[in-house]
């Protein structure tokens, strides 16, 4: 756990990032243009970013390989989730209840 | 304040207003899965103030509850926000007539649900006074918001027993936002490959398994559009 000034220190590069990404174009002004095949391949970005994060949660248990786990099963009910509706809570109170109830309940 | 930016406010809460209910959610569990890994109240609403991007702060709790070095955490933070690129790119044009000190709060506050909003409306719009009320007043309102909830979620935090894995939400968060995302093949073919990358190249020293993974999913995406056109053309 990073504690005390360097967390600090970590938040401001962390705001650092916030505005430099939605600072790039407003703040340079009429001068920049992104290149389209540039802004064509960063549309993947978020997707494969996201996933990187993801993925390892549900997959691994203290950086083991684990096929099959709680975490992976509440993944797919998320998943199922997300896919039939856009009610915001659903997600939170359906995944969590999965994995409480797995772990909690089942003892796994 | 002239009556131009206060129709162009107007306008813009109107558009915003509806899917603004979407951050309440986000932004609860953003307040607790920051106080899931051990930040005080004080740290967490800090960190909500100063880098307000959701993704960007649930993409780097874990790294920041293991000790990560800095580097890591902050290039995992850029990856993060990278989509900002492309919606600063596109919004720009909007701000070009406005000082420094504007287009630096504009630059703060831009986030994906007043992007989808009022982007449309500012590349349409000639009177720069409309233009900036349309953009200035959800983006504060969304802001605003996010702030409350996020402080929700962090006072809130110490209600809930600790076993019950509320670190968890922040993946439930990131896969909410990823999985209407992936509407296309290019688009799940590069989500596929920065994920699974990931764990297959978790042996990487100094973690670079995780950016090595990304960078192969945007170019599997990338490719996978290229010869998906090349086909259609044919």
């Amino acid at each position: 756990m990073i504690e005390g000034v360097w967390l600090w220190i970590t938040f401001a590069a962390l705001a650092l990032t916030t505005v430099i990404t939605r600072g790039s174009f407003i703040l340079i002004g009429e001068k920049g243009r992104l290149p389209p095949t540039v802004q064509r391949a960063l549309r993947y970005a978020p997707a494969s970013a996201l996933a990187a994060l993801i993925v390892p949660d549900l997959l691994l248990d203290h950086g083991h390989f684990q096929a099959f786990n709680p975490k992976l099963v509440a993944g797919a009910v998320i998943v199922a989730i997300a896919l039939r509706t856009r009610n915001p809570w659903l997600p939170f109170i359906l995944g969590m209840g999965v994995l409480i109830a797995l772990r909690k309940g089942l003892g796994w | 304040m002239d009556s131009a930016f206060r129709r162009g406010a107007r306008e813009g809460m109107r558009a915003f207003l509806p899917i603004s209910v979407g951050l309440v959610p986000w932004a609860i569990v953003t307040g607790i899965a920051m106080r899931s890994i051990g930040l005080s109240e004080l740290e967490a609403m800090g960190m909500s103030l100063l880098v307000f991007a959701a993704t960007a702060q649930l993409g780097t709790l874990p790294l920041i509850a293991s000790g990560a070095p800095l580097w890591l955490i902050f290039l995992t933070g850029l990856v993060l926000n990278l989509r900002f690129v492309i919606f600063s790119a596109a919004i720009a044009p909007a701000f070009h007539e406005h000082s420094m000190a504007r287009r630096l709060a504009s630059s703060y506050l831009l986030v994906d649900g007043v992007f989808v909003a009022v982007s449309e409306k500012l590349r349409t719009a000639d009177d720069p006074q409309w233009r900036w009320g349309c953009y200035l007043a959800p983006a504060v309102y969304g802001w605003m918001l996010w702030q409350a909830c996020s402080l929700v979620g962090v006072l809130g935090a110490g209600a809930v027993p600790h076993d019950w894995s509320l670190e968890f939400m922040a993946t439930i968060a990131l896969m909410v936002m990823l999985v209407p995302m992936v509407r296309t093949r290019p688009m799940l073919l590069a989500a596929v490959v920065g994920g699974v990358g990931t764990v297959l190249l978790r042996g990487l020293p100094l973690r670079l398994g995780l950016f090595v993974a990304i960078a192969l999913g945007i170019a599997a995406g990338f490719a996978a559009e290229h010869w998906q056109e090349r086909r259609a053309a044919r």
